[in-house]
């Protein structure tokens, strides 16, 4: 073994000219160098044959350009037995072409991947903790319809930055489970009533247990916690 | 959609690479698969953000680190609770390492997951992806000497684990 940094990044390529055949006179002449340097050649050749099925035999590509992406249930579903039906449902993931602004890679974004999973963050968790849909706000973020789900859980619509969106209650995060982007013409400004965005309003439908809070029923939830 | 956006012109000749280094550094592949998926799924968010001109296999492999690194620290938090990782399994100390033919996947995999995560990625980068020191310097946002010293580290660690593997 050598430590020797100068034959590595001769082995590895990072020398030219000159300087590259000094080196390589110098590890000609040194019969342990030599025999070193065929041993790691032998090894970066190795590992690259290893890895190489997943360059030879990879599926295509994930579109992106498709109006909508369902991400989670993409992932869900190479893995079937992991979840139940129901989670996997409720997890379902689905963007819209131009989702942009929200889940930029910024300590401030107000969506961050934890584990896999989108959860609001910073504004938009905020907002969705303590805005009340019966109470103006003034801030970017609008909440739209607060609903109890088939599985329990307490679901809040919304938009911000001109993308619309569904976020329900696991542990102590809201899980952002779709984003759409707005329609043309529908700015950040738009008040939502039940979800303008027509995927939004059908996602809500099958999600929804009943009907939407009222204001008295959607105070009393955010006292609760959001339980 | 008859024609591409431009990120899935961008993303399609790189994933096959993309996918590579998320198995060189996950644990597992159905981990890897979905690294991959994560980042390309963030690259996606982030295409804004990426100048034209610049390397997108470089922006991409960066990204992919950060989802990895984040996947780490979350894992990191719970590791106390779980059972000891399979990782490491099947290398180390077999006789074998050291004659047999040629590495395997799984092998190469669990050999990897033996290495620091420092060194780990620095050999998934060079090594393995073929990325110049100074390329991986930036992705990797460290000074080139502090790259090819991890990189002496981990293929001599490798080759005690593996041997010559051709």
């Amino acid at each position: 073994m050598t430590d020797d940094q100068e034959f590595y990044a001769w082995l590895d390529g990072e020398f030219v000219g000159a300087e590259a055949h000094r080196v390589a006179v110098r590890v000609a002449a040194d019969p342990a160098l030599a025999a070193l340097a065929q041993q790691h050649r032998a090894l970066g050749a190795g590992l690259r044959d290893a890895f190489a099925p997943l360059i030879d035999q990879t599926p295509p590509a994930p579109n992106f350009g498709s109006e909508l992406i369902d991400f989670q249930a993409r992932r869900d579903a190479r893995r079937p037995s992991r979840l139940p039906q129901w989670a996997a449902i409720a997890a379902t993931l689905v963007v819209g072409l131009v989702v942009g602004q929200l889940a930029v890679s910024r300590s401030d974004a107000p969506i961050e991947t934890r584990g896999g999973t989108m959860v609001a963050a910073t504004s938009l968790d905020r907002a969705l903790d303590t805005t009340l849909a019966s109470v103006a706000g003034d801030g970017p973020v609008r909440v739209g319809l607060t609903f109890r789900a088939h599985d329990g859980a307490i679901c809040r619509s919304f938009t911000d930055q001109g993308t619309s969106g569904l976020a329900c209650r696991a542990g102590e995060d809201w899980r952002v489970d779709a984003l759409f982007a707005a329609a043309h013409g529908q700015g950040g400004d738009y008040r939502m009533a039940g979800g303008d965005d027509p995927r939004l309003a059908t996602l809500i439908d099958e999600r929804i247990s009943g009907e939407p809070f009222d204001a008295v029923a959607e105070k009393a939830a955010r006292d609760r916690g959001w339980r | 959609m008859t024609s591409r956006s431009p990120f899935d012109a961008e993303l399609a000749p790189v994933w096959p690479r993309l996918r590579r280094f998320a198995y060189s550094l996950a644990r597992n592949p159905a981990d890897a698969d979905d690294l991959a998926q994560m980042a390309a799924e963030k690259a996606f968010r982030s295409f804004g953000q990426y100048q034209d001109g610049t390397r997108f296999d470089s922006w991409l492999f960066r990204i992919c680190r950060t989802v990895w690194i984040d996947q780490m620290r979350a894992r990191s938090r719970i590791s106390a609770f779980e059972a000891p990782a399979e990782a490491g399994d099947g290398v180390g100390h077999d006789p074998r390492a050291a004659t047999e033919a040629a590495i395997d996947l799984n092998r190469a995999m669990a050999a990897m997951q033996r290495l620091p995560q420092e060194q780990r990625e620095v050999v998934a980068l060079i090594l393995i992806d073929g990325f110049g020191y100074r390329e991986a310097a930036e992705i990797l946002g460290q000074p080139i000497g502090t790259v090819s010293s991890r990189l002496v580290r981990g293929r001599q660690a490798l080759l005690t684990m593996l041997g010559e593997g051709g």
